[in-house]
């Protein structure tokens, strides 16, 4: 990766001002000797732009005084014993100790169905299934008939392996 | 976040159980040899013919579209789980079958088909037990050679 491609992955983020204080300064300097990262800024602080300016039409559309009225009202309320309650079972089941069982919970059933498979939990195909071909530079075409229940792996020669040995062609009718 | 030692030592037990029980629950076959049987059959377009042997095997030859079909060969020998077995195959070419796993009433091989010394294709198949899969294309005597490749487990 070059010092560009590297400069430009953090342009972004050097902008929001996100970037460690070491790092921002690498990218400055680079920047101000850089025309083509100096372009890509350029390019990024337009499209900032140009979303900014979406996003404040759209918030300007937007009528929120009578929201925030609502969360005033809402803040000022007592809260009733059931209300209490609610938010009480609510707190226990966003607990991040509890939280962290369902991927817990996944991960042990995906571990347990790839290694105890007891036979007749699924029935299988009663067809071949080809995990893995290498044809070793040979072209391979695999046929699949249903109707019989037939898998056939079919090896021919490669036609571009023909074409580099001109001096000596192979049969028409030869495999290898 | 701190993540609480109890939890920690937890998921490091089941990280372990990950590992070792996995390949295990793959690796699983029967304690019995298995039987592997090669059938190696001349395919050529010259006549209308199918020897008499090959009848069981009529419509699956029929998928690869020769006119007459002879069987020049057939071996069978026992193999034991995860072992090489060779097979001669006409043309100075031989066939390698290692049986490796049997699962769901499946057996998988992994089958290399050498001509000298030159590997010419590998391929891990899985087909039912008792059953077959063809392997077909080498040139031989005007024509090709199909291979039938069958294994018992049981």
């Amino acid at each position: 990766m070059s010092d560009c491609d590297r400069i430009q992955e953090w342009l972004g983020a050097w902008l929001d001002g996100e970037l460690p204080q070491a790092r921002s300064a690498e990218v400055k300097l680079h920047v101000e000797k850089c025309a083509a990262c100096a372009a890509e800024k350029v390019r990024i602080q337009r499209l900032d732009a140009a979303l900014k300016r979406a996003l404040e039409a759209r918030v300007s559309d937007a009528a929120f005084a009578p929201f925030w009225a609502g969360v005033r009202e809402r803040i000022a309320q007592e809260k009733s014993p059931r209300q209490r309650v609610f938010d009480w079972m609510r707190r226990g089941v966003a607990f991040p100790r509890i939280a962290w069982g369902v991927p817990v919970a996944a991960v042990v059933l995906i571990a347990l169905f790839s290694t105890i498979r007891p036979s007749g939990w699924f029935v299988p195909s009663n067809q071949a299934s080809v995990e893995s071909i290498d044809g070793h530079g040979f072209n391979v075409a695999l046929l699949r008939e249903a109707k019989t229940k037939t898998t056939v792996i079919w090896l021919f020669e490669n036609q571009e392996t023909e074409d580099e040995n001109p001096v000596e062609p192979a049969a028409s009718e030869q495999a290898f | 976040m701190r993540i609480p030692s109890s939890l920690r030592r937890a998921s490091k037990l089941f990280s372990l159980w990950l590992i070792f029980a996995a390949p295990l629950g793959a690796a699983e076959h029967p304690a019995v040899p298995v039987q592997l049987k090669i059938g190696t059959i001349l395919a050529t377009n010259q006549a209308e013919c199918l020897d008499s042997q090959l009848a069981k095997l009529k419509q699956q030859l029929e998928v690869v579209k020769y006119r007459c079909y002879r069987l020049i060969r057939e071996e069978s020998k026992k193999s034991s789980w995860d072992t090489n077995t060779v097979f001669e195959i006409p043309g100075g070419r031989s066939l390698v079958v290692m049986p490796y796993e049997f699962r769901n009433a499946r057996v998988a091989l992994k089958v290399r088909l050498l001509e000298g010394e030159k590997p010419i294709v590998d391929t891990t198949v899985r087909f039912p037990n008792k059953g077959n899969f063809l392997l077909g294309g080498p040139a031989h005597e005007g024509g090709v050679l199909i291979l039938s490749i069958s294994a018992a487990a049981q």
